[in-house]
């Protein structure tokens, strides 16, 4: 098992929301890559990213758009989405989506789903290995 | 024979002579020591001769007469000659005396007085000399002839010329001596009495020891005899010489004498005796002479010496007397003399300034002339000194007193036979007074240049040819040039100048003028132009008077030209102007007539006489005034004109009056006419000039005027609009009738309360509550002159106060003052209360919106409150994670904690925030149709914008089918966008439109609102929550409308419009879409 701490990259518009995530990361054992916009991260790459955790709701390239070209370049990069407005995750885009919480979302449930996909990942990657 | 009487001598002189002669030939009678040989000396041939000499030549006659009887008588007594040998020897001696005495006086001259040495020689060889030669010869030839005592011719000659010459040489002197000096006085002073005295006895004791032997040598009485001759000079010859011969005489008679002897010896001794006399007088008489001779000249040296003194005294006065300073100079040029008049001037003499080491020249001219004179004066002198130059100089002295006065000054030298300068005399005249007077000429004499000069006008002098001899400076000025700086040769000076200075038009005028009075004499007088210096030609009036002498010649031709050129314009643009006045009386389109004081037409302009087609003789051939009136007055215009007229002439007051005149083509025009007097010093009228103006087309324009003033005064007052004017400081002026029956009182009521027609209006009028607002608005809109426009509470004549809509506009003159306010009010009572209705229910629908939009609302507020909220949460997680962990890590749990708290604020702002916008809004839906909808939404936006001056364009398709809607919910919606159409288009400058349409689409109705304004950026993202492009906004309003849209089952969409502006459209659907 590599000893390097998986990487998270956080997109949110929400510059308090970033800060909690990051620290919560952190607290969990994850170095956190906060980005405030998909614009930014999209120049920034996705090189070393473990894992993606974007909002939706985001002026220019939202959660969505960011998620689908995501799946084009790394589909195999797990990416949640967080989102404030509860009519969007009412929506039928949204329903049956894994890896999708409202805010406020539990930190608990979020850092066990983060924990799950990359050790997932993990075992893939043993598998390819 | 009686004019030999004539001169007949008188007969005692003769008779004194006759007694001399006879005396003298006794003496020779008694000499005659020489037997046979008669005499040895002959007295009276001297004594004749003598008489001869002294006598006038018409008397010798007598005296030879005289000399005859005294002959013959002596003959008589002693000679006992024959009587013709007596008379012939006579004959010989007369003739030796008239021979001798003719002789003397040819040589020697009237008178005869033997003083000088020719004279004496002249005597002496003549007299003495020769005439006896005449009478030895007839003497000896007589005696031979005769034969008396039996001498022979030669024998006796020798003894007869010696024994006459001797006679002559004693007697003669003698004779003249006595003769001459008859009369004379004996001048001999004391010692010359005493000399005499002792001469005599020297001389008479030399004679007698000497003649009488005792000596043996005669010669010795010599030197007593020279002295005789020279102490006494002739008369003492003579005296002396006579002495002499008596002695001698005495002597030889007795036998004492040397020249006595013995018989043998006689002869030679007679000889020698007569030598003896002869030498002794030849030798006293020359003596004599000479003595003489030297005591005349000594004389004569001494009265020269007195005459010389006397003269040289008269020359001192005479240089002392001459009012002039004289001074002599030696040859050096140093003073040696200041005459008297020179010493009293400088009050010093010539040697009282002398100076050691200085020339006496130069400290007499240092201290003595003055200093600006004194170098040049000492420089010329000195000039003079060395070159012997004559010099003349004026300069000042310095007098006495210590005043300078100015000297002539004239310096020459006087020079010796050899040219050499002994002398220099050096003379001053005061010429002070006449330097005075020549500096007092020469100042008035260039008082008078400068007068001449000063005067200001052009001055000259024409000799009596014409020749000009004299500009004065002006004129010289005038022309830029003098007499001679025109002279051409071969013309003359006059002509010269008139080429070059007059105007060729005027020259020949003007050469014909002057030659006119230079031939006549007249006064010449012309007017001509004269070439200033800088070429422009001035206009002069030029006049020469000739100066007379006593005889009437013309001596000289003075002249003035003065420069009349800006008068001669002024006349010239005084008739010009006169010309033009004329032309401008006569071509105004004014009727100007004149009439006399006592109202007789006097001048009509040319205007009037076009006008009435009369002219000024057309009047006085009918009655004047009086009749002017009859022909060209409207009659009913007649009475009163002569009034007003008669009045004006009577009383001097200005006419006027309106009246009408006859044209000339007959009709009657309005005319205006009006008179004033001309008075003189005196105030008495002179005339009364007087302009008439057709103001017919006035008149009648200002009737159309009025009508049209009439008509738009009804206009104001019937108009249903109460209507105002006031002055520019807010004064009511008028109100029209609407105002003053709605006021129910008169403008003029307001007058003499205290108060300002404005504020009494206002405080009367103006419900209490808003007039304090209109008060300062109005004072606002005075101030700046800004429109008025205010809604308030007006109290109506019956107590009531009611609504109305009053505004006020500045009326402005051209340069922009305002000169008016007009002002319009408007009874909106009805209009303002069902605006209140309006709006109450405008409230209504916003409260409606607010609650209808309450579902949408929180879910925008869920976002809201869920982004802090999830913050909150993960840090709380986060924060909890990091106090478990092993070890804790307290500095970052801290840290989350803050934000934790930070957060859970701005969750709290975030719901206080929007807590006061839920509001329940219930409201049933009925079916009803969307026109009337939109046409209350519309109502509801007008006057907004009115305000935004957009310009609402509606288009309601006809027979849409009802709706099934909550009104007051769709009423919010379309304000709403209508406001945000409205808004969108607050900053373009262009036509602001604002479409509405509505139109039946399938089971919809469909309804468009497009503004022009800068579009939508985003269509899709303003309907969220909380999104907003504006900058007071909640981002609210298009998701209320949303979702209200959406709540009634239909869709709000935005599109972009081209070129541009939005469009923002929604649809509902019909009952039937509906169900």
């Amino acid at each position: 098992m590599s000893k390097r701490r998986p990487v998270v990259a956080i997109v949110d518009d929400d510059p308090r929301l970033l800060e909690s995530l990051e620290d919560l990361l952190e607290s969990a054992g994850y170095a956190a890559h906060s980005f405030s916009s998909a614009g930014s991260l999209l120049i920034s790459g996705l090189s070393g990213v473990d894992l993606l955790i974007t909002d939706i709701g985001m002026p220019g390239m939202d959660g969505f758009e960011l998620r689908d070209w995501v799946k084009k370049v790394r589909p195999e990069l797990p990416v949640f989405l967080i989102t404030g407005r509860h009519e969007i995750a009412d929506q039928d885009r949204a329903r049956g989506i894994s890896g999708f919480f409202r805010k406020p979302f539990d930190a608990e449930v979020l850092l066990a789903a983060v924990d799950n996909a990359l050790s997932n990942r993990n075992m893939e990657d043993d598998h390819e290995s | 024979m009686i004019r030999v009487w004539s001169h007949r001598p008188q007969f005692l002189h003769l008779g004194f002579f006759v007694a001399a002669y006879v005396l003298g030939c006794g003496f020779a009678q008694s000499l005659a020591i020489v037997p046979g040989t008669g005499i040895s000396i002959w007295p009276p041939g001297g004594l004749l001769m003598a008489t001869l000499v002294l006598a006038s030549r018409r008397s010798w006659p007598w005296w030879v007469l005289g000399g005859l009887l005294a002959e013959l008588f002596s003959n008589f007594l002693w000679f006992h000659s024959p009587l013709p040998a007596a008379v012939l020897i006579y004959a010989g001696n007369a003739l030796e005396a008239a021979a001798g005495a003719w002789l003397v006086i040819r040589i020697c001259g009237r008178p005869v007085r033997l003083e000088t040495l020719q004279e004496v020689l002249a005597f002496v060889v003549l007299g003495a000399g020769i005439a006896p030669v005449i009478s030895a010869s007839v003497g000896s030839a007589t005696l031979a002839w005769f034969g008396i005592q039996s001498q022979s011719f030669i024998t006796a000659w020798p003894l007869w010329w010696i024994g006459d010459a001797t006679g002559v040489l004693i007697v003669a002197p003698l004779t003249l001596v006595v003769l001459q000096n008859w009369h004379g006085k004996a001048q001999l002073s004391a010692a010359q009495w005493m000399e005499a005295s002792v001469l005599g006895l020297i001389f008479l004791g030399v004679a007698a020891l000497s003649l009488s032997g005792y000596l043996p040598f005669a010669y010795i009485i010599m030197p007593p005899l020279l002295w005789a001759a020279v102490r006494f000079d002739f008369k003492g010859a003579a005296v002396s010489l006579t002495l002499l011969a008596v002695i001698t005489a005495v002597f030889t008679i007795s036998g004492a004498s040397q020249f006595a002897g013995d018989p043998e010896s006689r002869k030679h001794n007679q000889v020698m005796l007569q030598l003896f006399l002869a030498v002794s007088a030849f030798s006293a008489l020359i003596v004599a002479a000479i003595s003489r001779q030297h005591q005349l000249a000594v004389l004569t040296l001494r009265q020269s010496v007195e005459a010389l003194r006397d003269r040289e005294r008269e020359l001192s006065q005479l240089v002392n007397m001459v009012p002039v300073q004289i001074r002599r100079l030696t040859p050096e040029g140093e003073p040696t003399f200041f005459n008297k008049r020179l010493i009293d001037f400088f009050g010093l003499d010539v040697g009282d300034l002398d100076k050691p080491g200085m020339s006496r020249l130069a400290a007499v001219i240092q201290g003595l002339v003055h200093p600006d004179d004194a170098i040049r004066l000492l420089e010329t002198a000195r000039h003079s000194f060395a070159t012997g130059d004559p010099f003349s100089m004026k300069y000042r002295m310095r007098r006495a007193d210590g005043a300078y006065r100015w000297v002539d000054g004239r310096g020459e030298p006087l020079r010796d036979q050899h040219g050499a300068i002994a002398q220099w005399y050096v003379i001053s005249i005061e010429i002070d007074d006449e330097m005075r007077a020549q500096e007092a000429l020469r100042d008035r004499e260039r008082e008078l240049s400068q007068l001449v000069d000063m005067v200001p006008s052009l001055l000259w002098r024409l000799s009596p040819e014409g020749e000009p001899t004299f500009f004065n400076q002006r004129l010289i000025n005038f022309l830029g040039l003098d007499m001679a700086d025109a002279d051409k040769p071969g013309m003359s000076r006059l002509a010269a100048i008139i080429e070059a200075a007059v105007h060729p038009d005027d020259a020949a005028s003007l050469r014909e003028a002057l030659n006119h009075s230079f031939v006549t004499g007249e006064r010449f007088s012309k007017t001509y132009r004269l070439r200033r210096a800088d070429g422009v030609y001035r206009w002069v009036e030029g006049s020469a008077e000739p100066l007379l002498d006593e005889s009437g010649r013309i001596l000289q031709w003075y002249g003035l030209s003065h420069d009349i050129d800006d008068q001669l314009r002024v006349e010239e643009a005084l008739r010009r102007s006169e010309r033009q006045l004329q032309q401008l009386i006569d071509t105004v389109p004014v009727q100007i007539w004149c009439v006399t004081p006592g109202g007789e037409p006097a001048y009509i302009n040319k205007t009037m006489m076009d006008y009435i087609g009369l002219k000024l003789e057309d009047f006085d051939a009918q009655q004047g005034l009086a009749g002017a009136i009859q022909t060209i007055v409207h009659p009913d215009d007649r009475i009163p004109l002569e009034r007003a007229l008669t009045h004006s002439f009577s009383t001097g007051e200005a006419f006027e009056l309106k009246f009408r005149n006859r044209r000339w083509d007959g009709s009657y025009r309005w005319t205006e006419g009006r008179a004033d007097p001309l008075r003189d010093e005196s105030g008495r009228i002179i005339r009364w000039y007087g302009a008439n103006v057709d103001i017919h087309d006035l008149v009648t324009s200002q009737e159309a005027l009025r009508e049209r003033e009439r008509s738009l005064w009804e206009l104001v007052e019937t108009l249903p609009v109460m209507i105002d004017c006031a002055a520019p400081d807010g004064e009511p002026l008028y109100r029209s009738r609407q105002l003053r029956e709605f006021l129910g009182y008169e403008l003029e009521e307001l007058d003499g309360t205290g108060k300002s027609r404005l504020a009494g209006t206002l405080d009367a009028g103006v419900h209490p509550d808003d007039v304090a607002g209109v008060k300062e608005r109005y004072a606002y809109s005075l101030s700046t002159g800004e429109p008025y426009a205010r809604k308030h509470r007006l109290r109506r004549f019956d107590g009531e106060y009611r609504w109305v809509d009053t505004r006020a506009a500045a009326m402005r003159n051209a340069e922009g003052a305002i000169v008016q306010w007009n002002i319009v009010c408007l009874d909106i009572d009805g209009e303002v209360r069902a605006q209140g209705e309006l709006r109450l229910a405008q409230e209504s629908l916003a409260r409606a919106s607010q609650a209808a939009s309450l579902a949408e609302l929180s879910a925008s507020i869920a976002h809201e409150v869920n982004q802090p909220l999830a913050a909150v949460v993960a840090n709380s997680h986060a924060c909890q994670r990091w106090l478990t962990a092993e070890p804790p890590n307290l500095e970052r749990a801290q840290k989350t904690v803050e934000r934790i708290i930070r957060d859970a604020n701005a969750a709290a702002d975030v719901v206080s925030r929007i807590r006061a916008l839920f509001k329940q809004s219930v409201e049933p839906r009925h079916a009803m149709a969307l026109d009337s909808v939109i046409a209350d939404a519309r109502d509801l936006t007008a006057e907004e914008a009115a305000r935004r001056r957009v310009r609402m364009d509606v288009d309601v398709e006809s027979n849409l089918p009802p709706v099934a809607l909550d009104r007051v919910q769709i009423q919010q919606v379309l304000v709403n966008l209508i406001r945000n159409g409205m808004e969108a288009m607050d900053t373009i400058t262009t036509d602001r439109v604002l479409r509405i349409r509505a139109r039946r689409r399938g089971n919809a109705v469909e309804t468009e609102i497009s503004d022009l304004g800068r579009g939508v950026e985003s269509p899709d993202k303003i309907f969220e929550p909380f999104f907003t492009t504006k900058a007071h906004g909640m981002g609210m309003g298009l998701a209320i409308c949303r979702s209200i849209v959406e709540s009634h089952g239909g869709r709000l969409w935005a599109e972009t419009n081209q070129p541009h502006g939005a469009t923002f459209v929604f649809t509902l659907p019909d009952e039937v879409g509906a169900e």
